[in-house]
């Protein structure tokens, strides 16, 4: 193995050329965590006409909040599901993208275009698609009214979201899986099958234990991206309503702090939504990562 | 050096003598053809006079202009006029970020103010924190067409009547005889101001910050009740049953026959049903048995920000007091459907030839409503946080249109979380007086 730093001369250099981004990241990321953590230690006025330090009452306050714990486990229940389906779906994609079926060609490059799509605008979309008078729906509804509304009923609110999640995530997760499938030797197919192994022993004992980094290169960034990235889905799709039934931690944050300007209840779950996802990214590297064999 | 070069250097000249010329920023939240008419009054200031500058920068909506806001003061870089809903009184009051207008502009009548716009943003020694600029107050909108349609040739005045001519209108096949979005303001503040019913205790906050709650227990909680049984059966109904989605166009669009919605609404819907329907407004309904209280005052006012330099305290009053003028108030409200709040431009109004013509319709019956007997409990709401509940009490209310709770418990629910706020906002004031 050559040595890291062999492409620079300069010993300085490559610190030079990655401080602009560093810049950016302590800027935008690093500074703003650290004041979350500090207000959360305090009851901060939102003009900034003073702040009084309360300790750990934030924090009491937050844990002992019904709601909080609603949002918490709502968003437990997004990130189960919609991740699952945002993998799982785009896994299906691929495996039969990658088969020599018709259409799979032209299906490789298609369902790449949406990741071009910004969440807001898949929003927007969606909410006209559910829409329970002019949307998808709207047959089902004329023939039992009521049944569906989003509007109204909070579970149907969510299937929304979920829906409109899985399909935002289909683009990027269908490339990663894709390649890892492409990058299988067909001797290895051939071989499995000269054994007599069908096309399901195929997949399942063949191509799911080879592409498992990418599977687990995927579940990660769903996971994480579920809690945060939704919130461009809800508000644009439900607004955290009907009833609260989607207001997922990540929108309460931002309802409480910039419409109810309750700056310190905001940075409190902010830093408890920060470390939980430290925990889950950790317990997925710890239980999942370490079995996953990187060598083919 | 042409002529408009050489007046400009005249008045940078004979402004530097007298007051600095200032460009000055306004920050409004309004949008659609409010935004339309706010722009209008910007450009005639300006037109009007060559000292100052105001730049008016619209944020989109209420909440979002007060996020920028806050940042901005934070950060120093704050615009000296913002204008801000209602629900923000209080929390811009303790904010410590803004001046009383009366403080900086004591040479003004104040007094032309009408009381009920006057109550809900004074302090308690009578001082105004901010000029009422879109105020508007609760109406009772209905497509007298389609009532008619229904055999309803007196349009209803209390809620016994509204529910007997939405029980015809549904017998006639109407799918939607009543519509509301179940806002707080218009389900809640509104309906215990007429009603006489306070909101919390010590009047509403205006006593102490240490008020609580008291929705729960009031004349209020039955009527909520009555809506969502109204709703299960076809009387009324929420935006999301509405195919519009949004209840002021599903009014708008004949969709719905009647609806309780701003004043600030009726420009909107007298344009949309120019041609196909008859529309009335009057004041909002009542129950049978209750003495009428009035309206709150809605809507916006402007405040001034503190950390500015004199020549930019001199234009934004400048641009206040362009801003009171009865002609402007007067293209406004015509413009918009909001209320002119002073007296001097009510009278103008009346005396002028164009008294009973349609583009004042809300100022009559929208000052009408706000100049009820008041009480105590009727002056406004002076409680912390308030934006925050107003989201508490819409979450709440939705479960029970949902059927997932009865109506008082989500009431039960709303009071517990709406204490939580009021005693966090007391903590956070720690030590500061109500102004």
């Amino acid at each position: 193995m050559s040595s890291e730093s062999s492409m620079f001369s300069h010993r300085w250099l490559p610190v030079l050329l990655l401080a602009p981004l560093m810049l950016l990241i302590v800027l935008f990321f690093y500074v703003p965590v650290f004041q979350a953590f500090y207000w959360s230690f305090f009851l901060e006025q939102p003009f900034g006409g003073g702040s009084e330090f309360v300790g750990l009452q934030n924090f009491q306050r937050v844990l002992s909040d019904p709601e909080f714990w609603g949002a918490t486990g709502r968003t437990v229940i997004f990130m189960l599901t919609a991740s699952s389906l945002a993998v799982v779906v785009p896994l299906m994609l691929a495996i039969a993208a990658d088969r020599k079926i018709g259409m799979s060609y032209p299906a490789r490059n298609i369902l790449v275009w949406p990741k071009g799509i910004a969440g807001a605008s898949i929003g927007v979309v969606f909410a006209f698609i559910f829409n329970p008078f002019v949307g998808l729906m709207a047959p089902l509804n004329s023939l039992f009214p009521g049944l569906w509304n989003p509007g109204i009923d909070g579970t149907d609110a969510f299937i929304t979201l979920v829906a409109a999640h899985v399909w935002s995530g289909i683009p990027f997760n269908f490339v990663i899986l894709l390649a890892g499938l492409r990058s299988i030797p067909p001797t290895m197919y051939q071989a499995a099958a000269m054994d007599g192994a069908g096309p399901w022993r195929r997949i399942f004992d063949v191509q799911l234990p080879l592409i498992m980094p990418q599977l687990f290169l995927t579940f990660v960034l769903e996971f994480t991206e579920s809690i945060t990235s939704v919130f461009a889905l809800i508000d644009t799709i439900t607004g955290g309503g009907p009833g609260g039934s989607t207001t997922l931690l990540v929108y309460k944050i931002y309802v409480d702090g910039f419409r109810g300007f309750d700056l310190s209840g905001a940075s409190t779950q902010t830093a408890i939504l920060m470390v939980f996802v430290l925990i889950l990214a950790a317990c997925q590297f710890f239980f999942l990562g370490r079995r996953i064999n990187y060598e083919r | 050096m042409n002529r408009f070069t050489l007046a400009a250097v005249a008045a940078v000249m004979a402004g530097a003598g007298s007051a600095q010329a200032a460009n000055i920023e306004f920050w409004y939240g309004n949008t659609g053809n409010v935004e339309v008419a706010i722009k209008a009054q910007c450009d005639a200031f300006n037109a009007s006079q060559s000292e100052h500058k105001v730049n008016c920068v619209g944020q989109g909506s209420y909440e979002v202009s007060m996020q920028k806001a806050i940042a901005a003061y934070r950060a120093k870089n704050h615009p000296i006029l913002i204008q801000f809903f209602d629900a923000g009184t209080l929390d811009l009051m303790l904010s410590g970020a803004v001046e009383p207008v009366q403080d900086l502009m004591p040479e003004v009548k104040w007094d032309s103010y009408i009381a009920g716009a006057r109550a809900y943003y004074e302090t308690s020694k009578g001082k105004l924190f901010a000029q009422p600029y879109n105020s508007s107050t609760l109406l009772f909108y209905t497509n007298k067409t389609e009532l008619e349609k229904a055999g309803i040739s007196e349009t209803p005045t209390d809620w016994e009547g509204i529910i007997e001519a939405a029980r015809k209108l549904k017998a006639a096949g109407h799918a939607c005889p009543f519509v509301t979005d179940g806002d707080t303001w218009r389900i809640l503040e509104q309906f215990s101001a007429r009603h006489g019913l306070p909101i919390a205790t010590k009047h509403n906050g205006y006593d102490g910050l240490d008020a609580e709650y008291v929705i729960n227990s009031t004349f209020a909680a039955k009527h909520l009740a009555n809506l969502v049984e109204w709703r299960k059966e076809g009387l009324v109904r929420l935006a999301a049953d509405t195919k519009a989605g949004n209840y002021t166009a599903a009014f708008n669009a004949g969709e719905c026959a009647m609806m309780e919605q701003s004043s600030g609404s009726y420009a909107a819907a007298s344009k949309a049903f120019d041609g196909k329907y008859e529309l009335t407004v009057s004041m909002a309904p009542m129950y049978k048995g209750y003495e009428r209280h009035n309206t709150f005052v809605g809507g916006a006012s402007i405040y001034i920000m503190k950390g500015h330099k004199q020549p930019e305290i001199e234009a934004a009053k400048a641009f206040l007091d362009f801003l009171r003028k009865p002609e402007q108030q007067m293209s406004f409200t015509a413009a918009t459907g909001y209320v002119p709040v002073t007296t001097d431009v009510l009278d103008v109004i009346a005396k002028s030839d164009e008294a009973n013509s349609p583009k004042y319709a809300t100022a009559k019956v929208g000052v009408e409503s706000m100049n009820q007997p008041a009480t105590a409990d009727t002056r406004g709401i002076r409680l912390g946080f308030y934006v925050q509940f107003r989201e508490v009490f819409m979450e709440e209310t939705q479960k029970a249109f949902a059927g997932q709770q009865t109506m008082q418990a989500a009431l039960d629910n709303t009071k517990k979380r709406g204490d939580q706020l009021l005693r966090r906002f007391e903590q956070t004031y720690k030590g500061k007086q109500l102004p």
